[in-house]
């Protein structure tokens, strides 16, 4: 490992002066006689649970449905497999007070700092020349987007989700908006979606525990070789049609997704507000499947756990040209295709969770070069590919308290251009992530989570996912490193 | 010092604070401050035992806080924060008197009674199916669950009813069992047609006091206890301890229940079921020949 | 000289056998604890029950009964009052007979029957309706049984000391109750709301007076070789 990375937050280093060290004692002795149990336990604990709404409705506590919410585990699998309902002949709306109404909300106010290296900058601020390279450091307090959610039952056996969603600044835009018929000929394995909604993924990047900007996506769920055009993310959301079905306890698991070709944009463009490109008019198709099983464990005690394990495949086209009108695109055309493939698990052992993924990504030549597929491919362009995963462990010291960390690789497998003079290297990722949450209280109401977190990601010649930096990179032959450090206080309704 | 090294100082024992704190606070947590659940402390050495599983009631302790204690409460006791809200009310562990059992009134039910309480939920309640645990999560939670009431260490749980075979499905059964209905005035409370309008019905109350309907056979819902004829006649076979439904063990020879088991599936007409084929197809030829149940002449009973 | 000495004898004997008559304990059962429970205040009114639901059980009476759970008498007295001894010789814990519960015109009679714990209980239905005897145990198991009419009585036993309620599901007026004791001096107040409790050997007692809507009251009292008294007084409320 770097010694770049070593040293950079490392209680352990010899380097580090005795003030940094003393102070962070002091702050561990602060902890420990601040955060006295005594304190704790005057919070009314042990009440503690993710979608209030959801709560409201059941009166369950939010972690019957979540390890550590938004995180599900089995028995909210179950509930979200089987259109938010229990099946308790219960579930339809008229037999709720007409007072309750469906709606949550969670947004996150923090303080985090985020540097990046590696950075074209002005060598002389304001000289707007772009001539120098430099870290950028940007740290502050700050407030993350904020999810309005809607969702539930609009009859038995009708579900839907309404999530309009903002950034920061307050821009909407509809995240996921679906309406779902479950258990189609009263079997479980009958379920259609239709609207826009999140991939059915076994490791979801919507309901992580990972806030930050260099910690809270899944690289891989998001990379695209440089020079692609492709711009899918496999944690993005998508627009189309699901069948899905599932076993009674949803140990078995299986969807199958139509899906157009345009990254879950609207009005027939890539994005999900104003400003996207034309979409073309050809559809991806998405195959999950999983597969759940009970460890057993020792003879005469309890089990494991629950483990899980999937495979998947996402299959699209994205266009390389546009119908044009007076140089103005109009509608994506000559597609070309590319695939990811991958498997996923979500393995526990009795209060560890362990989540190992990979993935191999592959895009047609067309899309790496930049020409439309109507003329030939310029010299040297070849097939994009990736390949990488990551690896996340989750230990629950009990439903309120959990740590967290994440080791991420993904190495560029072919580049666009053979013939790139930025090495076959170019694009690699490397990303670690450390985080804790503990929730103080956790309703059927609300619920409040405190969220650390340190995460350090390493980009060969580009910049860094979480789009930290200037823009554009200081040294394209060079690494990138991106640190964010974030401490939030994420609370729902 | 400089203001990024202190910053990054700050952020890190930041974190380095909720760490340390929540780490110490679920520690002590398990030392000497009060746990949010205690249990009592039978938890540490209760068992329960279901095909073969052994549940372990300390384990269960675990599980119990994740999923159960919203309703039923710290204390065991029904009163979690959300029974306020609740119709029917969570049970009450501490009292250790179950609906759903295989056992005789008056007894404890067996642990595979409770497991399957577990597993199968109170379909029209807010008792969700648990069938999303596994089984050995479900067992942690029956062995938990005793140690709410000193009975379980005083007392066995009763004999599980014997089940016959059961009696073929046909009109006389069905005729024979409507008999029953009107003997056992089964319909004072549940009516005459089963739809809980019977003339005791409005005045019910459970054993805690809390005003309670009978069952509605009309609607089609399925029973709390199960919904096979089997399930059916462990219900009135057994009662329903904790509310008004007794037993009828003592009255009711065993083909004679399933006789009556037949009549009322005929009652749940939303519920397409073989029983009611029959009998719409009975009663079309024969409907006014049938003497309508309720009080006779007489002023009483048969 | 021998006649000194078997006068001295005789003396000795006789006065051995005076002390003896005066060291033993009078036989058991001479001594017992009278008295009377009354109220101040104003009780409960008693209302009638109106069993026209139940018309077989309603042409039973004339008139109709009323509720009896603060049954009183002229005088300002209480009815249905138990009397038993909480603490002191308990006399005989085991019975060899049984006592009788009976559902008739749809009404428990008596309304409040004491028992020994373990004491075997039978009880009847008299009536041409099905009753439910559904007695609200709490120390003591809850149970719940069917009883048509015609059925054989219904035969139980309480483990525990325990104030049982006794209710019908079907027949939502009628409430009764089983004061299951671990004592057999036990007496029930009549209309007249005395009480008797006899066959009680010299000694400190306690005792305690049970009125199912205004709880306990207790007094220690020592008894002789014959009657003590004790008297209670409840405070009633209308409500």
């Amino acid at each position: 490992m770097p010694t770049k990375f070593r040293e950079g937050a490392n209680p352990m280093n010899i380097k580090w002066s005795r003030w940094k060290t003393i102070l962070t004692c002091a702050f561990l002795v602060l902890a420990i006689v601040l955060c006295d149990a005594r304190a704790a336990s005057a919070l009314p604990a042990g009440k503690v649970i993710a979608l209030p709404m959801f709560a409201r409705k059941y009166g369950l506590p939010c972690s019957a449905c979540h390890t550590a919410w938004p995180e599900l585990n089995n028995f909210g699998q179950v509930f979200r497999d089987n259109g938010y309902q229990l099946m308790n002949d219960r579930d339809s709306p008229i037999w709720q007070n007409p007072s309750y109404f469906p709606i949550s909300f969670r947004i996150t106010p923090s303080w985090h700092r985020e540097t990046t290296t590696n950075q074209q900058v002005d060598s002389v601020p304001g000289n707007g020349l772009g001539d120098g390279i430099g870290t950028l450091t940007q740290a502050g307090f700050d407030l993350s987007g904020m999810d309005l959610w809607s969702g539930g039952t609009l009859y038995k056996n009708i579900s839907f989700i309404l999530l309009p969603s903002s950034d920061p600044t307050a821009v909407w835009h509809f995240e996921s908006a679906f309406i779902r018929f479950d258990n189609l000929w009263h079997s479980p394995w009958l379920n259609v979606k239709f609207g826009r909604f999140e991939l059915d993924n076994l490791i979801s990047e919507k309901r992580f525990l990972f806030l930050s900007a260099n910690g809270g996506l899944y690289q891989i769920y998001h990379f695209d070789n440089p020079g692609s055009s492709n711009n899918f993310g496999y944690g993005d959301n998508q627009i189309g049609v699901e069948l899905a079905g599932h076993s009674a306890n949803s140990y078995t698991r299986y969807s199958v997704s139509v899906l157009s070709s345009n990254e879950g944009g609207v009005n027939f463009t890539t994005d999900v507000v104003p400003g996207g490109t034309p979409s073309n008019r050809s559809y991806d198709v998405n195959l999950a499947f999983s597969q759940a099983f009970n460890a057993p464990g020792t003879p005469g005690e309890s089990g494991f756990g629950l483990e899980r394990v999937g495979a998947f495949a996402y299959i699209g086209q994205r266009p390389t040209n546009y119908e044009t009108e007076l140089g103005t695109q109009l509608v994506g055309i000559n597609n070309k295709p590319f695939f990811r493939i991958g498997f996923a698990g979500d393995l526990s052992y009795k209060n560890l969770e362990l989540m190992p993924l990979f993935i191999y990504g592959h895009d047609n030549p067309y899309l790496g070069a930049g020409v439309p597929s109507t003329a030939p491919l310029p010299p040297g362009a070849q097939a994009p590919t990736f390949y990488g995963g990551f690896l996340e462990a989750h230990y629950y010291f009990n439903p309120q308290n959990v740590a967290l960390a994440r080791f991420e690789q993904i190495n560029v497998g072919q580049q666009a251009f053979t013939n790139t003079s930025f090495g076959g290297s170019n694009g690699n990722i490397t990303a670690v992530s450390f985080g804790y949450r503990w929730y103080p209280i956790m309703f059927s109401r609300a619920g409040v989570a405190l969220d650390g977190e340190f995460s350090r990601v390493r980009t060969i010649g580009q910049e860094p996912e979480s789009g930290n930096g200037t823009g554009v990179v200081g040294n394209p032959t060079g690494a990138v490193w991106s640190n964010s450090i974030y401490f939030g206080i994420d609370f729902d309704f | 010092m400089t203001l990024k090294k202190f910053a990054v100082t700050f952020a890190l024992g930041s974190m380095a604070l909720l760490t340390a704190g929540a780490t110490v606070s679920t520690a002590q947590s398990h030392v000497n401050s009060p746990d949010p659940l205690l249990g009592t402390p039978s938890v540490a050495t209760e068992t329960s035992n279901i095909d073969g599983i052994t549940g372990h009631a300390e384990s269960g302790k675990h599980l119990y806080r994740r999923f159960c204690i919203g309703c039923h409460g710290p204390d065991g006791n029904g009163q979690g924060m959300n029974a306020q809200w609740i119709d029917p009310k969570p049970r009450d562990f501490t009292e250790a008197t179950f609906k759903c059992r295989s056992t005789p009134t008056g007894t404890l039910p067996t642990d595979e009674d409770l497991y399957n309480a577990i597993t199968r939920g109170f379909v029209t309640t807010n008792m969700p199916s648990w069938r999303p645990l596994n089984p050995q999560q479900r067992a942690d939670l029956v062995a938990f669950i005793k140690t709410w009431s000193p009975r379980w260490a005083k007392e066995k749980p009763g004999a599980s009813l014997n089940i016959p075979p059961e009696t073929a499905i046909t009109i006389e059964s069905i005729l024979h069992g409507r008999e029953l209905f009107q003997k056992l005035e089964c319909w004072k409370c549940h009516g005459p047609e089963g739809h809980a309008d019977g003339p005791s019905a409005s005045t019910l109350t459970d054993s805690k006091g809390n005003p309670i309907l009978p069952f509605n056979f009309s609607t089609g819902e399925r029973f709390m206890c199960g919904d096979s004829n089997r399930d059916l006649y462990r219900i009135f076979m057994t009662g329903l301890d904790g509310s008004p439904m007794p037993s009828f063990a003592d009255v009711i020879q065993p083909n004679d229940a399933w006789d009556l088991v037949h009549f009322l599936r005929t009652l749940q007409v939303a519920l397409p079921n073989q029983e009611l084929t029959l009998w719409q197809t009975y009663k079309a030829a024969h409907g006014k020949d049938l003497k309508p149940i309720g009080p006779d002449s007489a002023g009483g009973a048969q | 000289m021998r006649m000194k000495f078997f006068a001295a004898l005789a003396l000795t004997v006789a006065m051995g056998s005076a002390l003896m008559v005066f060291a033993t304990p009078p036989p058991a059962g001479s001594g017992s604890i009278t008295g009377k429970v009354t109220y101040t205040g104003t009780p409960m009114k008693m209302k009638p029950i109106d069993m026209s639901k139940e018309p077989s059980c309603a042409k039973q009476h004339a008139t109709p009964i009323t509720t009896e759970n603060v049954a009183t008498g002229p005088g300002n007295t209480l009815q249905w009052v138990v009397v038993y001894i909480s603490a002191g010789d308990e006399g005989t814990t085991t019975a060899s007979q049984g006592v009788r519960y009976d559902q008739k015109g749809c009404q428990y009679l008596p309304h409040v029957l004491t028992m020994l714990a373990g004491q075997q209980l039978q009880i009847y239905n008299d009536d041409q309706t099905s009753h439910n005897i559904h007695p609200l145990a709490k120390v003591n198991q809850e149970w719940n049984k069917s009883q048509p009419p015609g059925s054989p009585p219904i035969d139980t036993k309480w483990d525990k000391p325990e104030f049982i309620a006794v209710k019908c599901n079907i027949h939502p007026w009628m409430h009764g109750y089983f004061a299951v004791l671990k004592t057999s001096h036990v007496s029930i107040t009549g209309e007249d709301g005395t009480f008797d409790i006899k066959g009680l050997s010299p000694g400190k007692y306690t005792v305690t007076a049970w009125q199912e809507q205004y709880g306990t009251k207790t007094q220690d009292v020592t008894v002789g070789a014959g009657a003590a008294t004790a008297n209670f007084v409840f405070t009633a409320t209308p409500y």
